[in-house]
């Protein structure tokens, strides 16, 4: 069953129960399914939408964001959730990709491409198109990743993947639909799009706040609203406490669960939150866009394995492969792989033949090395992809070091994570440059960045060095210089 | 030069844009980049140009660049 079609149950079982929380209005069930059956017919009608064709959708926590994304869907269209703050580079290569029908919503960093506003999307019209649930097959999203080469991957979802992810999800949190969720991450990725769909599809409330930022509407929402649960990841916590303490702990008595990302966490910040909310369920996953939620761990009940991943979602299997594609027994290292419905049906514009080449046996290759123990615990050992998470936010080296390279003076440049010294983003970008102009200073090579790269993707550090270290063949080898 | 126009320049420098974008009235959210990760940046700033460290319930308050020039004249005057 599509996630449109359980809201839609939703809409009819408990039609004046709240799904949406915004700063001016409260939206019941009722109300949440008219406006996205009128968002379908708008981006049908208006904008000529038919089966299978792709709308971009700069996400944003408000109301007309989530009626235009269940609204697309609705519509027989493919969402292409992307961040506002997309780079115009970015924006372009996503563009060509997809070849959309249209643009909606706010970007800040794109200039010269015509955007639909959201608010034009729900706005009323004569007829309303009738309601035809989608085929499980059928494409529902496309979220572009941070790939290795540095060009974004578009990672197709069709409708039963994201309806078995929110039915793993709702099973091993315990959500209810008496919940009422604080919406504070970014709808752009696929960690805040899943607490959407989540909480959405299970019948509860979600109050869009959009941001951890202020930490006194956090809090202020929380107790208004009285909510039960939210979402972050490591560096949402980190914020957290660096601004506030210890407060969240007088919420101990209302808050039921907290879901959290999937990167570096200390265990001192797992046992201090053990320590303020003893009766939450504390729960972390392990996942990517491709597999969202593959593994989970809850905090109290599996304390004593607080250093792992976490065992298999409920409906997913794990298992570890050698290079080979031969599965290896519990406690020796290799390729950590996933299988279950949640599970990627494709890449945008990626042959079959290639796609087959992720999976072992059926199984999706995350990229992750690490072993299973005896008990079914991952343990994950590195992370085969050099991915560089910043504050939650992922980046692609390469990305970063096609910039660097294009700056006059920089002869070549290999950028890797390191750690914040301050402990607040997790990671941070370090680039090291073979720099040929001694007059190129760190401020200048920063101010060239700027016009292409996000904040969070600027280089913290910069080393220079007489060579990048390479494999034979030519690859950077970015490990030995971490 | 004095706290308002050190702050504004923090802030502008953390938000990439201009000093001029910037007033006493200019919080949180009002920037793209002036997100969490944002504010954190701005906040760390203050406290290397001032000498000075916040404590978490201090930072809390922070949320504007008024906010912020009264925090650090109020540190500053200890």
């Amino acid at each position: 069953m599509t996630i449109e079609e359980q809201i839609r149950q939703n809409s009819i079982r408990r039609p004046h129960h709240i799904a949406l929380i915004t700063p001016g209005e409260q939206v019941t069930y009722a109300q949440l399914w008219e406006r996205c059956l009128l968002a379908a017919t708008q981006v049908r009608q208006k904008y000529g939408l038919q089966k299978g064709d792709r709308i971009i959708l700069a996400a944003s926590a408000h109301a007309n964001f989530i009626y235009t994304y269940f609204g697309i869907h609705l519509a027989g269209g493919i969402c292409v959730p992307i961040d506002p703050d997309t780079n115009e580079t970015r924006f372009n290569l996503i563009l060509q990709s997809t070849k959309p029908v249209c643009t909606m919503g706010i970007l800040h960093k794109v200039t010269g491409t015509k955007t639909v506003p959201l608010c034009e999307v729900s706005a009323p019209c004569d007829s309303v198109d009738p309601y035809e649930q989608a085929s499980p097959e059928q494409i529902a999203d496309i979220l572009f990743t941070t790939g290795t080469t540095g060009a974004p991957k578009g990672v197709a979802l069709n409708h039963r993947n994201l309806a078995a992810a929110a039915l793993n999800i709702n099973t091993f949190i315990q959500n209810t639909e008496e919940d009422v969720e604080l919406l504070a991450l970014p709808v752009s990725h696929s960690f805040g799009l899943g607490r959407m769909r989540c909480v959405l599809s299970k019948g509860g409330s979600l109050v869009l706040l959009g941001s951890f930022a202020s930490m006194k509407k956090f809090y202020g929402q929380m107790e208004q609203y009285h909510c039960t649960g939210f979402g972050m990841v490591p560096a949402g916590w980190s914020y957290i406490k660096k601004m506030s303490g210890r407060k969240i702990g007088q919420y101990a008595h209302q808050l039921r669960y907290i879901e959290i990302g999937s990167s570096f966490m200390s265990i001192e910040d797992k046992e201090l939150l053990c320590e303020l909310l003893p009766g939450t369920r504390i729960c972390m996953h392990y996942g990517l866009t491709e597999a969202s939620r593959s593994a989970f761990m809850e905090f109290h009940a599996q304390h004593n394995q607080l250093n792992s991943a976490g065992k298999a979602s409920p409906n997913v299997q794990v298992r570890i492969f050698d290079e080979a594609g031969k599965e290896l027994p519990f406690g020796t290292e290799g390729e950590v792989c996933v299988k279950g419905e949640h599970v990627t049906c494709g890449y945008w514009n990626e042959d079959t033949v290639k796609f087959a080449k992720d999976f072992y046996n059926g199984y999706f290759r995350t990229g992750d090395s690490g072993y299973l123990d005896e008990e079914g615990y991952i343990h994950l050992k590195s992370r085969i992809k050099e991915m560089i998470n910043v504050g939650g936010k992922k980046v692609s080296p390469m990305e970063v070091e096609d910039m660097l390279n294009a700056i006059p003076g920089i002869e070549e440049s290999a950028c890797v994570a390191m750690p914040d010294p301050e402990g607040v983003m997790g990671e941070l970008v370090k680039a090291f440059i073979v720099c040929k102009d001694e007059n190129l200073t760190d401020a200048a090579i920063i101010e060239a960045l700027k016009p292409n790269l996000e904040v969070y993707k600027l280089p913290a550090v910069i080393e220079r060095i007489d060579r990048i270290p390479k494999t034979a063949s030519g690859k950077v080898q970015r490990l030995t210089l971490k | 030069m004095d706290i308002l126009e050190k702050v504004i320049e923090i802030v502008a420098a953390a938000c990439d844009v201009e000093k001029s974008e910037v007033s006493e009235n200019s919080m949180v959210g009002d920037f793209p980049a002036w997100d969490s990760m944002g504010h954190l940046s701005i906040l760390s700033g203050v406290e290397e140009a001032f000498d000075i460290s916040f404590e978490p319930e201090e930072m809390m308050e922070m949320e504007d660049v008024k906010d912020i020039v009264a925090a650090v004249g109020a540190k500053l005057a200890q």
